[in-house]
């Protein structure tokens, strides 16, 4: 993936800076519910039962406060990410037992190879292994702010 | 849509999500960026649940063609299928098909129309 091009996966209207929910599924179903009301999806049921489904292969929450539902479906046309936020941090399994607060949430067609979301997963967990750009992600309040930490202008 | 059809969509995107977790170079790929991938038994056992509820005759017709394909069953947004990219006949989208799962003359796909 070229570099500089990670915020150009990212749109205003799929940044939930204030998810409300404090459980695992209900997260989930919080930013499905908003991919469906914003048409992104087909079928919020078929997206909440594979994203489910993969949890039970092992959490996506992979630490330091970030986790990465992920998955693909017929129900998705093309490649999607939501980006959320919690304040407060919802206890989503996470391998280090803490809080998650960010979510980013990526959906891929079933139709298409696994390659078309790995290379972003990499590339975001990349992002949040280096502590600067993880510190700003946790205090990231506006879409302008999150682009410019994705793409390194922060 | 038909419960049948919902049904086979929900087990294709856990064999999809079970053939990536099989694959070597994927499942190398996620467990690298650390993701751990041990919960494959219950991926199984929620595709059986899926499975169990399905007519025999229609789960051995989609699993024969998820054997050879990635995606067995796909919708029909167009009027062409997007497994094999061949354009259907204009007799696929009489009405009276509508609710019916069909199957592309070409490539056997299960098709439907959304």
């Amino acid at each position: 993936m070229e570099s500089g091009k990670l915020a150009s996966f990212f749109e205003e209207d799929l940044c939930l800076f204030s998810l409300r929910s404090r459980k695992k599924n209900s997260v989930l179903q919080e930013m499905v519910r908003h991919l469906n009301k914003t048409g992104r999806i087909s079928d919020e049921q078929f997206i909440m039962e594979m994203l489910k489904n993969r949890e039970s292969l092992g959490s996506t929450g992979l630490g330091m406060g970030v986790a990465f539902p992920h998955g693909r479906s017929l129900a998705i046309q093309k490649l999607t990410v939501l980006f959320g936020y919690s304040s407060s941090g919802i206890d989503f399994g996470a391998l280090d037992g803490k809080p998650v607060n960010i979510f980013f949430l990526i959906l891929a067609p079933s139709d298409k190879g696994a390659e078309t979301y790995l290379a972003l997963l990499s590339e975001l967990i990349g992002v949040i292994q280096k502590p600067d750009k993880l510190n700003k992600l946790m205090k990231v309040r506006d879409f302008k702010s999150l682009t410019e930490i994705l793409d390194g202008k922060e | 849509m038909r419960e049948e059809f919902r049904l086979l969509i929900g087990l294709q995107d856990i064999d999809v999500m079970i053939k990536e977790a099989k694959d070597k170079s994927t499942s190398k790929e996620l467990q690298e960026m650390g993701f751990q991938l041990t919960g494959l038994e219950e991926l199984q056992k929620a595709r059986k649940k899926i499975a169990d509820k399905i007519p025999p005759s229609l789960l051995n017709r989609y699993e024969k063609l998820a054997d050879h394909f990635t995606v067995a069953i796909l919708p029909v947004p167009g009027n062409m299928c997007l497994g094999c990219f061949v354009k259907l006949p204009t007799s696929f989208f009489s009405s009276a098909y509508s609710h019916e799962l069909l199957t592309c003359e070409n490539c056997g796909r299960l098709l439907y129309i959304p």
